[in-house]
């Protein structure tokens, strides 16, 4: 092989993908002349649901646009959705701040210098009242990566009273029960509280807010502390396959629920490979969903797949080569057929998106689906040779290793003895080490680098800061005073009888604090304390009941 | 000589670990010991721990702005206290005027994300041996 330029270079030219299957220099009707269409790939819209999830129609395909925000407080993100959707976004993707992702509230002494920075800090129903003011919310898909309980109970009180039947809302929130400890979200709920809160809120959304995907399996987030694809969707498949079982122990019909599971997957650069695991993961669940749980309607079969261009593959170097990134990322999905795309932004490695580098992320969907024609055809690349090996080597793959993970003993277990946490160490560093040693090429990186002193194209931009949102503290002192003191010690003591009964739904009671206007981070406390946990996980402050 | 004792954590609520495990695992590989913190530390908390471990530089990983603030009450701090223990920062958000302003106020040392890895233990080994000697 000829050498060109760098090691980094030549290392990428090496026979294998980036999960380490081994790849032939050209694949041949011989790679697929076992390729049973009917049984593994199917029309799309039919079992197994390989070429995607629906028909194909004459109007060709299509997939929803937003794009990630979340800033300040919820009226400062409220104008970014506002901003967006005049732009032609076609749905909200909201993303809170750290203290909101850690269950905590602003006022929390650990949080003050993290309000509003990277993501929308939302603590109260006030705060999502502020969030969605204005949106048409029976006519726009929410999707939220906010504390799934939070975000369900906002959405659902927001919508009864503007009026807006919560049976009509559409949207997600993730879920994130098994890996949040390990991977940025950390709760400091012991697992049991996790799972249960989960499953409560899929079910109480299943009830009261049956269009909405309660249920969104994250495994963006896990797959972008560095797994690789296989591990992402393997990992993936153990939480969803732990969820359906929990759910289904207490006695929920799998077709009450399976329909509104979604599936949140990254795309890195390794293009091909991505869109093998997409097309992958739709065959993996149709399988389990019929055969394992017996699912019967069409609807749980056909998952619905949305996904995040990768932050990981982007740079602080150069960070203008990281729109070309979220545009070849999100063309690959595109291809894939995934119901939505989130480009992350020019200046991920930074911050939350500026205004600008929101535009350029949305122009580049709306440049894709306007001007490339790929959506006229389903699953374009269906039938090609390469791409069918390389999705039946990827179902292997993550089959095999969810199946490997399971045998280890009951994922709760693992996940509470910190067997994760160690797989999610290792591929970290391994991710960090791969890029060390340059046997993963990246522009700017270790490859085609550039004097500092000349990089400075959207370097002003990317690098602009902005200051915490610390009035949220005297904001949320008034909202302490103001509220009825009676009407929330009364709803957090009945949450926290509840929680330590270890039975019966607590959403409901969590539902009634919430709009007795207590807060998300009080709420939690007691839920905690229900678990025999301190209140506040990092010991900073008392519990108000 | 007892190998360089180095702490390693991060600041306030940044989550983002990635980069504190790595150089931990880098700077172990180099032969230092790292007393390892992990997440959610404010000021206080990592002083205490940088005099009850009796480390020689303080390391910290910064994937938020947080540090922009917390890094005056932590030199304050040892400063009050008498302590001389190098504060180095690192992490992707860490920008070239960031690092020109941090060093300004006594950071000893800062890696952006423009840093080589191997830069970083060989920097360490400086200035524990220029505190030792």
């Amino acid at each position: 092989m000829a050498r060109r330029g760098s090691d980094a270079e030549a290392s990428m030219t090496q026979g294998q993908s980036h999960s380490g299957i081994p790849l032939k220099p050209v694949y041949t009707p011989a790679d697929t002349a076992g390729l049973d269409y009917a049984v593994r790939l199917g029309d799309p819209g039919t079992y197994p649901y390989t070429r995607g999830r629906r028909p194909a129609s004459a109007g060709g395909g299509g997939w929803i646009q937003h794009e990630l925000s979340g800033e300040g407080a919820a009226r400062r993100s409220n104008e970014q959705f506002r901003y967006l959707i005049a732009h032609g976004a076609t749905g909200v993707d909201v993303i809170g701040d750290t203290p909101t992702m850690a269950w905590l509230d602003p006022d929390h002494p650990t949080a003050r210098h993290a309000i509003g920075t990277q993501g929308v800090s939302v603590c109260h129903l006030g705060d999502y009242r502020d969030l969605y003011e204005g949106l048409p919310l029976d006519r726009i898909t929410l999707s939220h990566s906010l504390p799934a309980p939070f975000a369900i109970a906002g959405l659902y009180l927001v919508a009864r009273e503007r009026g807006v039947d919560p049976a009509g809302l559409r949207g997600s929130t993730i879920q994130v029960p098994f890996y949040c400890e390990d991977c940025s979200y950390a709760t400091h709920m012991p697992f049991a509280l996790r799972l249960r809160l989960a499953a409560d809120s899929i079910e109480f959304a299943a009830r009261e807010m049956p269009r909405f995907h309660a249920f969104l399996e994250d495994t963006y987030y896990i797959s972008d502390g560095g797994l690789d694809a296989v591990e992402e969707m393997a990992l993936g498949f153990v939480e969803i396959r732990y969820l359906v079982r929990e759910l289904l122990r207490r006695g929920v019909a799998i077709d009450r629920f399976a329909p509104r599971i979604a599936i949140l997957v990254n795309c890195r650069m390794d293009v091909f490979e991505e869109i093998a695991k997409i097309r992958a993961t739709r065959r993996i669940f149709a399988r389990m969903m019929r055969d394992e749980f017996g699912a019967r309607d069409p609807r749980s079969l056909a998952v619905n797949v949305t996904s995040h261009t990768s932050g990981l593959t982007l740079t602080a170097q150069q960070p203008v080569n990281n729109i070309v990134r979220g545009a070849v990322q999100a063309l690959a999905l595109a291809l894939a057929g995934v119901q939505a795309i989130e480009i992350s932004a020019f200046d991920e490695a930074f911050r939350t998106p500026s205004p600008e580098a929101h535009l350029v992320a949305l122009r580049t969907q709306q440049t894709i689906q306007v001007e490339t024609g790929v959506t006229k055809v389903a699953d374009p690349l269906g039938g090609a040779y390469y791409v069918e090996a390389l999705t039946d080597e990827m179902e292997r793959r993550i089959v095999e290793l969810a199946a490997r993970i399971e045998a280890k003993g009951d994922p709760g277990a693992l996940c509470d003895g910190g067997w994760f946490r160690t797989l999610f160490q290792n591929a970290m560093e391994r991710h960090a080490r791969e890029l060390r040693e340059g046997r993963l090429g990246q522009v700017g990186v270790n490859v085609h680098r550039m004097a500092e002193a000349d990089d400075t194209l959207l370097r002003e931009v990317a690098e602009r800061k902005f200051e915490p949102c610390r009035e949220r503290v005297d904001e949320l002192r008034e909202l302490r005073r103001a509220r009825d003191a009676e009407r929330v010690r009364a709803t957090l003591g009945e949450l926290r009888r509840v929680a330590a009964a270890k039975t019966g739904s607590l959403m409901t009671p969590l539902v009634a604090a919430f709009a007795a206007g207590a807060t998300m981070g009080e709420i939690t406390g007691v839920m905690r304390m229900g678990y025999g946990v301190p209140y506040d996980p990092l010991g900073h402050t008392e519990a108000p009941v | 000589m007892r190998p360089l004792r180095v702490l390693i954590g991060t600041l306030g609520l940044d989550q983002h670990e990635v980069g504190a495990i790595a150089v931990a695992r880098q700077l172990r590989d180099a032969g230092m010991e790292v007393v390892y913190l992990g997440r959610f530390n404010l000021p206080p908390a990592i002083v205490k721990a940088a005099v009850d471990e009796t480390v020689d530089v303080i390391g910290l990983s910064c994937h938020s702005w947080e540090y922009l603030y917390y890094v005056d009450e932590l030199l304050g701090l040892l400063r009050e206290r008498g302590l001389d223990i190098p504060v180095v920062l690192g992490g992707s958000v860490i920008t070239a005027a960031d690092a020109r302003a941090l060093e300004a106020k006594g950071v000893a040392a800062t890696f952006g994300p423009t840093t080589v890895a191997e830069e970083i233990p060989e920097a360490i080994r400086r200035l524990g041996a220029a505190r030792a000697g």
